[in-house]
C-alpha cells in the first residue's frame, strides 16, 4: 500500500544568521587575501615586464642589423674593406718599424744624454748663480767667469745635440729601409681611397631611395595619392653600380702583386741595427712581414669570389652582436654593433674593483666579527652602512674632481714607476673607476660576509678551542671555511652591484670604446674603457627612437639583465649547495 | 736595578707573531675602508660648505634671511672685466648691470662700455628646483613602493603557506633586487615613456623608482612582521577575530614603526639613484617649478630637475675650473648631506626601536 511520501519537517531558520558580504563569490576575508596575494605578485610581474619590454624594443635589432649588413655587402663596402684590411695591416707593420726606431734611439742615447743633461744642469746653475750675484752686488762679477760659465752651458747643449745627431746618423740606413717599406703600399692606398668614394656613393643612393619609399608610403597612408606619385623612386641597380668596382679586381690583383714584389725586394735587404738588443724585434718584424705576404693570395681569392648577392645568414647578426669586436656608430662608412669592447670594459673595471674590495671587505668582516670589541663594532658597522649610502653619482663626481688627478700624480712618482702601466697620462681610466667601484662593493661584501660568519654555529668554535687550537687557527681553519659559501656569494653579489653600476663608470672610466691593448700586460688596466652600463646612459638620450642604434642599446640592456640574473642565480646556488650542514 | 723577568710571560713564538701580523692586516683593512669613506665625505664637506655658507643673504620680508644657493634656480655665470676689476654675476644681475652701465655711459655722453664676458652654464644661482624635484620623486615613489611592498609582505608572512608559488615569488623578489638600476631605467623608458606614452614625467619616474626599491621594502617589511610575536596573533584569533582583524589590530600596529624605519634606507637608495630617472623623469633644466602648472593633471606628466641628475650634468657637461667647482661641490654637498641625514635617521630610529620593543 503506497504511503504518502513523508515530507521532511520544514527546517527552522537559524536563530543567529550571519550575513556575509560577497564580492565575486568571495567572502570579505578571502577578498582581502586575494588582494594581498595580488600585490605579492608585483615582483613577478615586474620581472616579466622587464624581460618583455627589453625584448620588445630590442628584438627588432637583428632584422635591422641584417639589413644594414646586407647593404654593406650590396653597396660594395665589404669588397673595399678587403683591400682596406690589406692596407691597414701594412700600416701596422710600418708602425712596428717606427716603434723599433724609437726604442733604438732611446737605447743609444739614454745613458750619454743623462750625463749631458747633468752637466748642462750644473752649468746652468752656475751661470744662474753668477747672474744672480751680479744683480745683487752690482758689476763686481768677474766678466771672465761669466763668459766661461756661458761657454760651459753652450758646450753642454752642443754635446747633447751631438749625441742625438750621432744616434740619428747611425740609424740612417734603418730610416731608409723604413721609408722604402712604408712607400711600397702607396699604389694600393690610392686604389682604396678611390673605391671608397664609389662605394659610399652607392650606399648614399640606396639610402636616399629608401627615404623616398618611406615618404611615399606615408603619403599613401595619408591618402595623398598625387603627392605619393610625385615622389621619385629609382631602384638602385646594384649590378650596374658595382660594375666599376668589380671591374677593378684584375687591376687590383696586379697592383697587389706589384706591392708584394716591392715588399719582398725591400725586405730582402734588412739594415743592421746599431743596437744588437733589438735584433730580436727585427726578426719578429721579418716573421710578421712574411705572414703578411702569405695573406695576399687569400685576399685575392676573396676579392675574386666576392658576390654582392650572397645572402647574409640570420645567425650572423646575432654572432656579430655577441662576438663583434667593434662598437662603431654614426660613421660615414658602416656602423658596427659588437658588444665585446663594452663587455670587456665592464669586466675590467669589475676585476679591479673586486681585486681591491674583496680583501678589504672580507678582511674587515673577519676583523669586526671575530676580533673587534663591542665598542668598535658599534662604531664600524654603522660607518660602513653610511658608506653604502653615498650616492654613486657623488662618488663619480669625486673621481672626476679629486681621485683622477690624485692617481695620475701618484703614477708619476719616480719610485712607483716599476708598477706596470705607471706613469699614465689619462686622468679618467679603468683604474680610477675601479677604485671608486671598490668603495661601492665593499659595504655589500662586508655586510653579507659578516652575516655568513655570524651564522657559523658557536659549537664549531668551541670544539676547535677544546682541541687546543689557537684563536687564529680556529678562525682561519674552522670559521672561515665553514662560512666560505656565504663569503663567495657575498663576493658574487658585490660583483653584481659593480657590473650594474652606471654613474661612476659613466663619469670616470674615460669612455673610449675600444678593446684595451692586452699585449702590454697589466698596463691595459690604466687605459680608458667604456662599459655596457655607461654606453646605455650616454647614448640613449641622443639616438633616434626606433632606429638600429636605439635597438642595439636595448640589446645591451638585455645582455646586462641576463648577466645580473646569472650572477644572482650563481650566488644563490652556491649558498644552497655548499652550505655546511649544521647538525 | 732591573725588574726581574716575569717567568710566566708568554714566550714570543713564531705562531704568535704570525697571529699578530694577521690581526694587523685585518685591522688595517677595516680602517682603510673607513678612511676612504671619510676622505670622500671630508673632501666634499670641506669644499662644499663654503658654497652654502656664503650664500646667506638678508631680505626685507619675513623670514629676513634666505640662502641664494638653496632657494634659487640655476643660472649661467658671467665672468667679465669691468673698470680693471674681475666681476662675477649671475645671468639676471649681469643683464641689469650691463644695461645700467650703458645708460650711465649714455647719460655722461661717453661711448657705451664694452663687456667681454665668458659664461659658464648652471654655475650661478642655486639648486632649488632640483631639491624640489628630488623630494617629489622620493615622496611619490616611496608611497607606491610602501603600499605594494607592505601588501606583498603581509601576504608572504601572514597568509601564504610555503609552496611552489611562494617560493617562486621569493625567487622573483631576490632576482629583482639584483637587476642593475640602468636596466630599470631602460624598462621604465620602454614601458612608461614610450608604450604608455607618459613622456618624460614624474609619474614614469615614480613607478620606475618604486619598482626598483620594491625588494628592499618587501624584505624590510617582512622582517618587521616576523618580529611581532606569534602570541599576538594567536591571542586575537582565539578571541574569535578574523584573520584580517588580527592583522589590522594586532600585527600591523606593532610592525609599522619597524617597516617605516627600515624603509628609510630605501629612501636613501631612491634619492641617490641617477640611472633610472635619466630617461624617465629628469630634465637637464626646467624654468618652472613643479606646482606651476595649468591644470592639475599636468602635474603628474611633467619632468622635473633632480639633484643626482644635476650633479651628473654639472660634473660632466661643463668644464672644471674655479668658477664651476663652487656649484659642483655645493650641489654634491647638499645632496650628500640630505642622503646622509636620511641614513643617519634610519640608523638612529632602528636602534631606538630595538630597545623599545623587547618581547
Amino acid at each position: 500500500m503506497p504511503t504518502e511520501p513523508v515530507s521532511p519537517p520544514p527546517q527552522k531558520p537559524f536563530l543567529i544568521e550571519k550575513k556575509r558580504t560577497r564580492f565575486l563569490g568571495l567572502t570579505l576575508d578571502e577578498t582581502i587575501r586575494a588582494f594581498f596575494g595580488g600585490n605579492a605578485f608585483t615582483a613577478v610581474v615586474v620581472l616579466a615586464l622587464i624581460t618583455i619590454f627589453l625584448f620588445r624594443e630590442g628584438s627588432a635589432f637583428f632584422g635591422q642589423n641584417r639589413e644594414s649588413i646586407t647593404l654593406y655587402r650590396q653597396a660594395g663596402l665589404e669588397y673595399v674593406d678587403y683591400m682596406r684590411t690589406q692596407q691597414e695591416e701594412h700600416t701596422a707593420l710600418t708602425r712596428y718599424l717606427f716603434d723599433i726606431r724609437l726604442r733604438a734611439v732611446k737605447h743609444m742615447t739614454e745613458a750619454p744624454l743623462g750625463g749631458a743633461q747633468k752637466e748642462k744642469d750644473a752649468a746652468s746653475k752656475e751661470l744662474w748663480e753668477l747672474e744672480h750675484n751680479a744683480l745683487a752686488s752690482g758689476p763686481a762679477v768677474d766678466p771672465e767667469k761669466l763668459a766661461s760659465a756661458k761657454a760651459r752651458v753652450a758646450a753642454a747643449e752642443a754635446a747633447s745635440a751631438k749625441i742625438l745627431a750621432d744616434a740619428n746618423a747611425k740609424l740612417a740606413a734603418f730610416d731608409d729601409f723604413a721609408g722604402r717599406y712604408s712607400d711600397t703600399i702607396e699604389p694600393v692606398r690610392g686604389l682604396v681611397s678611390e673605391l671608397t668614394d664609389v662605394a659610399v656613393a652607392i650606399k648614399e643612393k640606396y639610402t636616399i631611395n629608401e627615404d623616398a619609399k618611406r615618404e611615399r608610403a606615408q603619403y599613401l597612408a595619408a591618402g595623398m595619392t598625387a603627392e605619393a606619385d610625385a615622389v621619385k623612386i629609382t631602384e638602385v641597380d646594384f649590378k650596374a653600380e658595382l660594375a666599376p668596382l668589380v671591374g677593378i679586381t684584375p687591376i687590383y690583383v696586379e697592383t697587389a702583386n706589384g706591392v708584394a714584389a716591392a715588399i719582398k725586394e725591400v725586405a730582402s735587404t734588412p739594415p743592421t741595427l746599431p743596437v744588437p738588443a733589438l735584433e730580436e724585434r727585427m726578426k719578429r718584424f721579418q716573421a710578421l712581414n712574411a705572414q703578411y705576404l702569405a695573406s695576399f693570395p687569400e685576399t685575392q681569392r676573396k676579392l675574386e669570389t666576392w658576390d654582392y648577392q650572397k645572402p647574409v645568414p640570420a645567425i650572423d647578426t646575432f654572432t656579430g652582436f655577441i662576438f663583434g669586436k667593434q662598437w662603431l656608430t654614426a660613421s660615414f662608412w658602416q656602423d658596427w654593433y659588437g658588444v665585446v669592447p663594452l663587455f670587456v670594459g665592464s669586466l675590467m673595471v669589475s676585476v679591479i674593483a673586486l681585486f681591491l674590495a674583496v680583501p678589504l671587505g672580507v678582511g674587515a668582516a673577519i676583523y669586526i666579527n671575530q676580533f673587534a670589541s663591542a665598542k668598535e663594532q658599534k662604531l664600524v658597522k654603522p660607518a660602513i652602512e653610511f658608506i653604502s649610502a653615498i650616492p654613486s653619482v657623488v662618488l663619480g663626481f669625486f673621481g672626476i674632481a679629486v681621485l683622477g688627478q690624485a692617481l695620475r700624480a701618484l703614477s708619476q712618482v719616480e719610485a712607483l714607476s716599476w708598477i706596470p702601466g705607471f706613469p699614465f697620462s689619462e686622468r679618467l681610466n679603468a683604474l680610477t673607476a675601479g677604485c671608486l667601484l671598490a668603495l661601492i662593493a665593499v659595504p655589500t661584501i662586508f655586510t653579507l660576509a659578516e652575516d655568513a660568519l655570524n651564522n657559523v654555529p658557536r659549537s664549531f668554535k668551541e670544539a676547535s678551542f677544546a682541541l687546543g687550537a689557537s684563536r687564529m687557527q680556529t678562525i682561519l681553519r674552522i670559521i672561515v671555511p665553514a662560512s666560505l659559501s656565504g663569503i663567495v656569494s657575498a663576493v658574487l653579489l658585490g660583483l653584481g652591484r659593480v657590473i650594474g653600476e652606471t654613474m661612476v663608470v659613466l663619469l670616470c672610466a674615460g669612455n673610449r670604446i675600444a678593446i684595451p691593448d692586452f699585449t702590454e700586460g697589466f698596463a691595459a688596466f690604466v687605459q680608458p674603457v667604456h662599459t655596457m652600463t655607461g654606453i646605455i646612459a650616454q647614448e640613449m638620450g641622443e639616438v633616434e627612437r626606433g632606429g638600429i642604434h636605439y635597438r642595439a642599446l636595448f640589446m645591451v640592456g638585455l645582455v646586462l639583465f641576463f648577466i645580473a640574473l646569472l650572477i644572482n642565480f650563481l650566488a644563490q646556488k652556491i649558498v644552497r649547495k655548499y652550505r655546511v650542514s649544521i647538525g | 736595578m732591573s725588574t726581574p723577568a716575569n717567568p710566566f710571560a708568554s714566550k714570543p713564538s713564531r705562531s704568535r707573531s704570525f697571529e699578530k701580523v694577521i690581526l694587523g692586516v685585518f685591522r688595517t683593512a677595516t680602517y682603510i675602508i673607513l678612511i676612504c669613506g671619510a676622505a670622500v665625505f671630508g673632501d666634499i664637506l670641506l669644499k662644499g660648505v663654503p658654497t652654502v655658507a656664503n650664500a646667506f643673504k638678508t631680505t626685507s620680508t619675513f623670514p629676513y634671511v634666505t640662502n641664494t644657493f638653496l632657494f634659487e634656480a640655476p643660472e649661467s655665470l658671467y665672468v667679465f672685466e669691468h673698470e680693471g676689476k674681475t666681476m662675477e654675476m649671475g645671468d639676471k644681475d649681469y643683464r641689469a648691470f650691463r644695461e645700467a652701465e650703458i645708460a650711465k655711459a649714455a647719460a655722461a655722453g661717453l661711448p657705451p662700455p664694452v663687456f667681454k664676458s665668458s659664461s659658464y652654464v648652471y654655475s650661478a644661482g642655486g639648486i632649488w628646483p632640483c631639491i624640489v624635484g628630488t623630494v617629489l620623486l622620493v615622496v611619490g615613489s616611496m608611497t607606491i613602493a610602501l603600499f605594494l611592498g607592505v601588501c606583498s609582505a603581509i601576504f608572504l608572512n601572514e597568509y601564504a603557506k610555503d609552496g611552489p608559488i611562494v617560493r617562486f615569488i621569493r625567487l622573483a623578489i631576490l632576482n629583482l633586487a639584483g637587476v642593475p638600476s640602468i636596466v630599470f631605467g631602460l624598462f621604465g623608458f620602454g614601458l612608461f615613456v614610450i608604450y604608455l606614452d607618459w613622456n618624460v614625467s614624474l609619474l614614469a619616474g615614480w613607478f620606475t623608482l618604486a619598482f626598483m626599491v620594491l625588494p628592499v621594502v618587501i624584505t624590510a617589511s617582512e622582517e618587521s612582521l616576523k618580529a611581532v610575536p606569534k602570541g599576538f596573533r594567536e591571542g586575537s584569533l582565539a578571541l574569535g577575530a578574523t584573520k584580517w582583524q588580527t592583522i589590522r589590530k594586532n600585527v600591523l600596529p606593532y610592525a609599522l614603526p619597524g617597516i617605516l624605519t627600515s624603509s628609510i634606507l630605501g629612501i636613501a637608495r631612491v634619492a641617490g639613484e641617477t640611472a633610472p630617472i635619466m630617461f624617465t623623469a629628469a630634465y637637464v633644466v626646467r624654468d618652472k617649478l613643479p606646482w606651476d602648472v595649468e591644470k592639475a593633471s599636468d602635474f603628474f606628466f611633467q619632468g622635473v630637475m633632480a639633484l643626482p641628475y644635476h650633479i651628473y650634468v654639472v660634473s660632466s657637461k661643463i668644464p672644471q675650473n674655479e668658477y664651476t667647482s663652487r656649484v659642483q661641490y655645493g650641489t654634491a654637498f647638499v645632496f650628500l648631506g640630505i642622503v646622509a641625514l636620511i641614513a643617519t635617521a634610519s640608523i638612529i630610529f632602528r636602534n631606538k626601536l630595538r630597545s623599545r620593543y623587547q618581547w
